[in-house]
């Protein structure tokens, strides 16, 4: 697809993109209506073992390997994607390309920071800018990291693009949200009524929106790039608290109502728990229906995680990574691979217990999860570890492990994902049309 | 017992031993091949660098080909490899040419770009213009970073639609504070309710500059807005003053009024990272900032402030990779509980950040940054550290290290020793590498991808981590860098994961006994410091140029390098006085760089 410009996306900021919402919101007059399609991404930095990864079988026949073991419940509700890669990735360091490329497909530009630039835009905002004025949030980015500190001199990338993987523009990284409580308070704002505060703030926001374009006429290009972001995040929220304060709020109400007691901790006590609790949170937003995209990045790439938490694990995350072909390590490797598929099998088991009229939230979403390159002693974007769960309201073939040829495009997944959510898509960067056997 | 040499070698750029012809040739046998004539790949036709002019009048295409040739991207995977001495040694040629030649016209850096306030800045800015001691830039996304590793460096302070969000909420949580706090009223609103002579007072610190009665009254008008919907005074004071914090003008780094204007906020977010206070201002309106004389005494006052511990925490941090402990390195808990201890954690965190300040308000010979006599410790830290302390206090204070502490300078903070080690053992290899890239400023390329299994000898596995790395060092693909990386951190193999003191472990001996590849042959970490004081120049000449990168909030580019080459002769011929270093970066000229808007 063509990427949108700035210009385009500034202009699509407008007042025309209101509209879609309240249309939507028409529509969605009683309960008989039909359930959202979410969507979603997860990523594991440092790759997988390469070996304990692949199901054995094929098509509807096939068997879970040991890695992928706690998915064995929800077999039926999952895609495994083999023989997938991402061409875009594999030059480069080991993991900032990986990372930063893996929802876009693009080549990052090699960069301390001057030149930041994705080349592309990630395909959960490509389906957020088409679709995310239906809810109060047009996606959520969420992390347990806070961006990695420095530059990376040793290959000579800043580490920017080790910890995002939204891109909403080309040189527009997404910023993650961290704090599970912070996350439960937005969730919990967007479903109270509006009142007089939106008028208000929106007034505020008139008075300095008028200050930057003042501004902006007499900065030269390069400043007058910054100045153009200000411009849209504030503009992207003044209409987002326009839309809040609408005639048609009224029809927007989250699906489930929040109980505000049952707020998570501000600073979860350990790792797990923080994992844990940002899963909850991304399963609150699906459920109530205040977003319908999410990304979430168990940590940044490179990640050196303590994982000695897991049983028969000794050290940390990126160092066992490089475990040099050492049985010992690659065992240990795997434990970690592993704990994080039992994440994403909890979060799997919450959105089925979630139940929408006959269905569920899971049955209504698709789940993506993977990693940017499949060992992590070699850093290969070839074959890359990729599964998806849930169909996508129906839309979705799954109880499948699909084996496509070697080397087909990831991008190829993502145009039948963009399908299934409603934002069909010709081309997804290096795509050659969807990926086979996916769409039901 | 110094068995190695005192070798002064001056900064590594200075040693040019390749000659055009040579490099031409190397690049011949390399690269010509692809690039070379009009199908040259990458449009990189090396027909037309026929000469050492050519090669200088593109100079930033050879900065590229040499960073890429250096970082081993060039020649590509399945092309026969070129040896990484080779590789050095013709991207030293490139970049001591350019250098060079950059140097040669004078220095015209980029102009000073525009800029967000980051994190910090945001609530260091907020604190002092409201006077309030609450954090109100606490859910804020964190700043990544760019340029020379600092999150304030201007080409990676992208802004997503959540700083909007939260933005407004972080004004209105300030103001919340504020509004009720008896002291903060008395800093920013008058004493007899007045919403002009409020603002009217309030704009300039805000925006950091002279502000006209036209501007004012947009704020104005927003009070008014407010009274007229029957909003209290203070209420409606309190929504004017939001928009303020909501402001390009108040947000971002504008520099649109004078140079000296521009001066002020230079100097107060470079050494307090925050906004400049009134004699600032005032300096800046009388137009004496841009007097050399009076910008260095400014700084040394600055410097000489408490609130210089925020440019120190938010320099070492990064700087020494500090801030990573905690975050992405954390000790493992069972080995290591007492980093666990709340005291003992911030003891260890503030240990570089106070000690690095302290050397610099006492203008202290920089020297003493890699051997010092005293520390900066609380009684929780020096506990830890195993020295009895009757007078220390939960506040970290000066304190002279007692003979045999092995305790003094950077190298030896628990804090460093900690963040270059895994959460549950040390290694060499990591400190080896932080010491290259943080003291040195010459990080290693990355590994090879697809590192094979340490294949053994015949005979037995060796049983210690020293003999496992020397059989690695053995195999020429990785001795080419770890022969540089290794030797260096086993100088610090005395100081456990933790940085806690040991002599042995797991019942052997502790070798800390180092050969660097020149020759030089040291004995533990006392000796190892010495090998660096040794390397003064080319330590100081990187602190330099992280010191500027961070001062100018942006990585440097080749002009600037000439600055640095400047400011780094002027602090050594004042024997590495510290003042001198800060004088001379704000005096430079990439500092006080005319703003072109």
């Amino acid at each position: 697809m063509k990427p949108l410009s700035r210009r385009t996306l500034l202009r699509g900021t407008g007042a025309a993109l209101a509209l879609p919402w309240f249309e939507a919101m028409a529509a969605k007059k009683g309960p008989a209506a039909k359930p959202p399609i979410r969507m979603a991404a997860m990523y594991m930095p440092n790759g997988v073992h390469p070996d304990l990864w692949t199901p054995a079988g094929e098509g509807r026949d096939f068997l879970l390997s040991s890695t992928l073991q706690p998915l064995q419940a929800f077999k039926n509700e999952l895609i495994v994607g083999t023989n997938l890669w991402n061409q875009a990735a594999k030059g480069g360091d080991g993991h900032y390309v990986k990372m930063s490329g893996f929802l876009t497909c693009t080549t990052v530009t090699k960069t301390l920071g001057v030149d930041l630039n994705c080349n592309g835009i990630s395909m959960d905002q490509v389906a957020a800018q088409r679709s995310g004025q239906q809810t109060p949030f047009a996606s959520f980015e969420l992390a347990t990291s806070p961006v990695t500190t420095g530059v990376d001199r040793n290959v000579g990338y800043t580490r920017v693009y080790g910890s995002h993987i939204a891109w909403s523009g080309h040189s527009n990284p997404l910023a993650r949200e961290i704090n599970p409580r912070s996350v439960f308070e937005r969730l919990l704002r967007a479903t109270r009524p509006a009142g007089n505060a939106v008028q208000q703030d929106v007034q505020l926001l008139d008075l300095v929106l008028d200050d930057a374009k003042q501004l902006r006429s007499k900065l030269g290009t390069a400043d007058q790039v910054r100045m153009d972001e200000y411009l849209s995040v504030v503009r992207s929220l003044e209409e987002r608290l326009q839309r809040s304060a609408s005639p048609t709020q009224a029809n927007w109400k989250p699906r489930v109502a929040i109980n505000p007691a049952a707020k998570p901790e501000a600073q979860p006590k350990d790792f797990a728990e923080h994992v844990r609790l940002m899963l909850d949170m991304m399963a609150l937003a699906f459920q109530t229906d205040s977003t319908r995209i999410a990304t979430f990045m168990f940590n940044n790439e490179v990640s050196n995680q303590n994982f000695t938490f897991v049983d028969g694990v000794k050290g940390a995350h990126h160092s066992i990574s490089h475990h040099m072909d050492n049985a010992e390590q690659m065992h240990q490797y795997q434990l970690i691979n592993r704990w994080h598929i039992e994440q994403y099998a909890y979060l799997l088991s919450k959105l089925q217990g979630m139940c929408e009229g006959e269905t569920n939230v899971l049955h209504n979403s698709m789940i993506l999860l993977g990693a940017g390159f499949r060992d992590g002693n070699k850093h290969d974007p070839h074959n890359l570890p990729v599964v998806l769960a849930g169909r996508a309201g129906g839309r979705l073939n799954t109880g499948q492990h699909l084996i496509y040829s070697p080397d087909s495009p990831l991008s190829n997944l993502y145009v039948s994902m963009l399908d299934a959510f409603g934002t069909p898509v010709e081309r997804f960067a290096d795509s050659t049309g969807p990926a086979r056997g996916v769409l039901a | 017992m110094l068995k190695f040499l005192f070798l002064l070698a001056p900064v590594a750029l200075a040693a040019d031993p390749f000659a055009f012809g040579e490099a031409q040739s190397l690049l011949r046998a390399n690269c010509q091949k692809c690039h070379s004539g009009k199908g040259a790949v990458g449009g990189f036709d090396l027909t037309q660098f026929p000469d050492e002019q050519s090669v200088i009048a593109r100079a930033k295409l050879w900065h590229r080909v040499a960073n890429r040739v250096r970082e081993g991207d060039m020649p590509p995977p399945g092309s026969p490899a070129v040896s990484m001495v080779d590789r050095e040694k013709f991207s030293n040629w490139v970049t001591t040419k350019l250098h060079a030649a950059a140097c040669a016209d004078g220095i015209t850096p980029p102009p000073f770009p525009l800029r967000r306030l980051n994190r910090n800045e945001y609530t260091a800015t907020v604190r002092d213009l409201l006077n309030i001691p609450v954090n109100a830039g606490r859910n804020l996304p964190a700043d990544g970073a760019g340029g020379e590793g600092f999150d304030n460096a201007a080409e990676t302070l992208f802004l997503s639609p959540i700083h909007a969000e939260k933005y407004l909420e972080a004004a209105k949580i300030a103001l919340d504070y504020a509004m009720k706090d008896p002291k903060s009223r008395a800093a920013f609103l008058t004493k007899e309710p007045n919403a002009r002579a409020t603002l009217t007072a309030l704009l300039p610190r805000a925006f950091r500059r002279p502000v006209d009665p036209a501007e004012i009254d947009r704020y104005i008008a927003l009070f008014d807005a407010a009274q007229k919907r029957g909003d209290s005074y203070d209420d409606s004071i309190s929504y004017a003053i939001q928009a303020v914090l909501l402001s390009p003008h108040f947000l971002f780094r504008l520099e649109n009024s004078t140079l000296d204007f521009a001066l002020a906020s230079r100097l107060s977010y470079f050494l307090w990272g925050g906004m400049p206070d009134a004699e600032l201002l005032k300096l800046a309106g009388e137009n004496k900032l841009s007097d050399p004389a009076v910008l260095s005494a400014q700084a040394i006052r600055l410097l000489k402030d408490q609130k210089s511990v925020e440019f120190a925490e938010n320099f070492v941090g990064q700087w020494l990779s500090i801030r990573e402990l905690g975050r992405d390195i954390k000790p493992d808990p069972k080995v290591s509980p007492e980093y666990y201890d709340a005291e003992v954690q911030s003891g260890m965190l503030y240990e570089p950040t106070l000690f690095f300040q302290e050397v610099l308000m006492q203008n202290e010979p920089l020297t003493n940054l890699l051997s010092a006599s005293y520390s900066v410790v609380s009684n929780k830290l020096a506990r830890f550290y195993n020295i009895p302390s009757k007078d220390l206090r939960q506040q970290p204070k000066r304190f002279d290290m007692p003979a045999g502490s092995h305790r003094g300078g950077l190298l030896t903070m628990a804090a460093v020793l900690a963040v270059s080690s895994y959460p549950a053992r040390t290694s060499p290899v990591l400190r080896g590498k932080w010491i290259l890239e943080s003291l040195l400023g010459t990080p290693p390329p990355p590994p090879p991808p697809n590192v094979p299994e340490l294949k053994e000898h015949a005979g037995a596995t060796p049983q210690t981590l020293r003999a496992r790395l020397e059989q690695h060092r053995a195999n020429p693909t990785c001795a080419g860098c770890h022969s540089r990386i290794d030797p260096l951190g086993f100088g610090l193999e005395n100081y456990d994961s933790l940085g806690r003191w040991r002599d042995t472990e797991a019942g052997q001996p502790i070798d800390a006994s180092g050969v660097l590849p020149d020759g030089t042959a040291y004995q533990g970490p006392e000796e190892l410091k010495r090998v660096l004081l040794a390397k003064k120049t080319q330590v100081f000449q990187n602190l330099t140029r992280k010191l500027l990168g961070y001062a100018l909030g942006r990585g440097l580019t080749a002009e600037d390098d000439c600055a640095v080459d400047q400011i780094v002769a002027a602090v050594e011929r004042d024997e590495f006085r510290a003042h001198t270093l800060i004088t001379e970066i704000v005096r430079s000229i990439p500092f006080r760089q005319e703003s072109k808007r």
